[in-house]
């Protein structure tokens, strides 16, 4: 019997046999802050599930997602990958101080169907309105050109797009931003850069924005989405606002506030921006006495740009078509009068299923 | 039930390894029995009472075959029907119902039966059971339990290797333990689990993210193809390293299933170190018995023939396996014929030859189609009019470069050879197992990617 032998016997089964007594002891919790998602549960225990293979696979799941420590071991997984010398893991990437989920390739059908939605709205509803669209580059785009990262032709997109909404007098604003106009650990962009977006996009409506603002910060330690997924260790952000009389006064329906702080302390803090993903927000400016209303297709990007611009109007009406058909929106919305601005980004036109 | 999976390693082997060893001597058999049952009912709640059913029956043959043996033929007519029908129904219906209906324009309906995980080397190794009772190499196993325990323990039943019934018999009734076999157990249970883990499920998601590729070139289709068969490789082969050390730990030695394939200098030789226990269950019970290479020139070359069909086959029931076990038939037969004199000492050449060979019988191995094989291979030879390189295929060598590495050189003896020239290395055996095992922890828990290629057998 060779003494290393009886090392290894050892030093395995205390680990196996620690693992296994790990497993069943730890009190693991049901939710992932890092991953921001539900975790699976113990399963059902029946004849049924047990002879349909139901518990077995669900079991199996349970194991896998309800292990202790689990940010631990997906934080080991990440920086083994790093350590082979992989570009991305599980579609996550850095580069420099960014870390960002991969967005290949253009998937075609789904760039059909937003289009499809939109042209319905606009022919059931937008007829007689001056109607816009603008295409907000995620920060791939920019992330591309100091990596050989893949990454979709942004340009072949917006010309596809572009090309199916003839309805729509499309605004360019790629050309103003760049990677650092996006949180580091973020799909999202920072509200303090895109002042000068926000300026184009309603000086081709017709509106000039003057822009005056004070730059607050809400938050310090923001831990954005693909921080989380990649479960790597980073510097965090900070979340700035912008804020002025006008939006300090302007009314909200639909969401708590234009800025609402109780949404720092939950799992989104970028939610502070009018209460995050809602199906249709009003937010009334009785400052502005021009009569404009502005009706905005949006996305979580557009939470972010609208206040903004309220100055310039005297209603923005924000409709998310992930949350409310396009079928419904005439019983909740008034088109009359009003100029529409769809505005999405690449991520959500590429990725567009939930759009109704 | 997967090997490479947080509910075996960590919820199922510790008990069970637990319970094994606590139990008397003389009732291990039950418990691993039990286990066995458990393991396989994980997967299938319901086949596995086809299984047992199929074990009663075989059991009762062989029983059959000694207490009367004028009948001999006929149990064993039996046996071979039960078991290849049970097989057919199951594996192979739909393919017979499919292309029957595609020649004549018929419209039988499909059974739609699922395929019980890991039926094709179960089968098998209950034939050899029935076939070398019947040929009185091995006695008839008295004891159902016994018997059931031969079948169906877990670390060879879903997937080898085909163990046969004469290497295990002494140590159903007896099994002697000792540090040094249990280590070696856990060794080659952890190394394989590594090549599985870490290797074979990387190697696979370069192969998916190819097939979704938008940008596909002839570099990248070889690069697909080389991927392809180390993927299949170090998935079969870890988790047959994953079954002998399995085997150990509890007391059984298994044969060896994959001898380093890739270094041989002929396709001969390279099934004489791939799938073993596959291709010695042919040859025993299937080429020997129509009479090997014993008979006319003429009579080998369709006995080849036969066996290598059989054996495609027997990996899958779709055209492409047929072809796969075609395309090594006529290769295997130029070699009889000439082939092996040409490569003899022609060391570098054989190499080249295998490798290619190999790589491209992959190929056809993983075609969901027959037109998918051709259009690959149109793609590989640079007959699609694809370009050389893309950016796509660079970016995809870049992010597997290290793993690719890692598996070309895993898979030669070189790793091996210097791990025992220096003895000293064994000191830090269990600090590398032990990191082995954290890291592949890691993988298991963060990756979704976890599938194993010869359950489909």
């Amino acid at each position: 019997m060779k003494k290393s032998n009886l090392m290894m016997i050892i030093t395995m089964s205390l680990f196996f046999f620690g693992m296994f007594t790990w497993t069943v002891l730890a009190d693991t919790p049901d939710y992932s802050e890092s991953e921001r998602r539900v975790l699976a549960g113990f399963p059902k225990i029946s004849v049924q599930n047990i002879l349909d293979g139901d518990f077995a696979d669900d079991f199996d799941e349970y194991a896998v997602e309800r292990f202790p420590a689990r940010d631990m071991w997906r934080g080991i997984k990440a920086y083994t990958s790093r350590a082979l010398l992989q570009k991305d893991n599980n579609g996550i990437y850095t580069i420099g101080d960014h870390i960002s989920k991969i967005e290949y390739p253009i998937n075609y059908p789904m760039l059909d169907h937003a289009a499809d939605v939109m042209n319905k709205v606009s022919d059931k509803y937008l007829t007689d309105n001056n109607v816009y669209f603008a295409i907000i580059p995620d920060k791939n785009r920019y992330l591309a050109e100091t990596s050989d990262v893949l990454a979709i032709d942004y340009e072949e997109l917006t010309e596809y797009m572009t090309g199916k909404m003839s309805f729509a007098e499309y605004i360019e604003i790629a050309d103003l931003l760049d990677a650092d106009d996006y949180y580091n650990t973020d799909t999202h962009w920072r509200q303090e850069n895109i002042l000068d977006v926000a300026q184009r996009i309603t000086g081709k409506m017709g509106e000039a924005l003057n822009g005056e603002f004070t730059t607050e910060v809400a938050h310090t330690s923001f831990e954005g989405v693909y921080l989380g997924q990649s479960a790597l260790k980073w510097q965090p952000d900070t979340i700035k606002y912008l804020i002025n009389r006008t939006i300090e006064n302007a009314e909200v329906e639909g969401a708590k506030a234009v800025y609402d702080m109780s949404k720092l302390n939950d799992k989104d803090p970028y939610e502070m921006f009018l209460s995050g993903n809602q199906p249709i927000v009003t937010i009334k400016n009785s400052d502005n006495t021009n009569g404009k209303k502005l009706i905005m297709f949006r996305d979580s990007y557009g939470s972010s740009i609208a206040p903004l611009m309220i100055e310039c109007y005297s209603e923005i009406v924000l409709v998310d078509l992930r949350y409310i058909s396009s079928d419904m929106l005439g019983e909740y919305v008034d088109f009359k009068n009003a100029d529409a601005l769809f505005i999405y980004s690449t991520s959500l036109l590429n990725n567009s299923l939930a759009l109704k | 039930m997967l090997f490479s999976s947080i509910t075996f390693l960590y919820y199922f082997l510790p008990i069970t390894i637990i319970a094994y060893f606590l139990t008397p001597a003389r009732y291990r058999n039950g418990t691993l029995l039990l286990a066995s049952i458990i393991f396989y009912a994980w997967g299938e709640p319901k086949i596995v009472f086809y299984m047992i059913l199929t074990i009663i029956v075989n059991y009762a043959l062989g029983q059959l075959m000694e207490k009367s043996s004028r009948y001999k033929k006929i149990w064993l007519l039996i046996s071979v029907l039960f078991c290849l029908g049970s097989l057919g129904y199951f594996k192979y219906a739909d393919f017979f119902i499919e292309n029957i209906n595609a020649v004549t324009g018929l419209s039988i309906p499909l059974l739609k039966v699922g395929l019980p995980v890991g039926i094709s080397f179960y089968t098998f190794q209950i034939l050899s059971y029935t076939v070398d009772v019947y040929r009185g190499r091995v006695k008839a196993q008295k004891s159902l339990i016994k018997l059931a325990t031969y079948i169906s323990m877990f670390p060879q039943l879903i997937a080898g290797p085909i163990v046969r019934y004469q290497d295990v018999e002494s140590k159903l009734d007896n099994r002697n333990y000792n540090v040094d076999a249990i280590a070696e157990g856990i060794r080659r249970f952890v190394y394989g689990l590594a090549k599985k883990v870490l290797i074979a499920n990387i190697l696979g998601e370069l192969c998916a993210d190819f097939r979704t590729a938008e940008e596909i070139s002839v570099v990248f289709y070889w690069v697909y193809a080389v991927s392809f068969a180390l993927q299949i490789y170090f998935d079969f082969s870890g988790y047959s390293d994953m079954a002998i050390g399995l085997g150990k730990i509890l007391g059984f030695e298994f044969m060896e299933n994959f001898n380093y394939p890739f270094i041989s200098k002929s396709i001969t030789e390279f099934w004489r170190r791939w799938h073993i226990s596959l291709g010695s269950w042919f040859r025993d019970y299937v080429y020997i018995p129509l009479g090997g290479s014993k008979g006319t020139m003429a009579r080998t070359y369709l006995n080849i023939l036969v066996v290598w069909m059989l054996t495609g086959f027997w990996h899958g029931a779709a055209w492409n396996f047929l072809l796969w076990g075609l395309y090594f038939a006529v290769l295997l037969l130029m070699e009889k014929k000439f082939l092996l004199k040409v490569l003899e000492n022609r060391t570098i050449v054989g190499h080249v030859y295998v490798l290619f060979a190999a790589a491209i019988s992959f190929v056809i191995f993983n075609g969901e189609s027959l037109a998918q094989i051709a259009t690959d291979f149109s793609g590989m030879f640079g007959f699609s009019g694809l370009p050389l390189v893309s950016l796509e295929t660079v970016y995809y060598l870049k992010n597997y470069a290290t793993v690719l590495v890692v598996a070309i050189v895993g898979a030669t003896p070189l790793v091996k050879n210097f791990v025992c020239r220096y003895e000293k290395l064994k000191l830090i055996e269990p600090a590398v197992l032990l990191g082995l095992m954290v890291v592949i922890t890691a993988y298991l828990i963060d990756g979704s990617f976890n599938p194993f290629l010869y359950f489909r057998f």
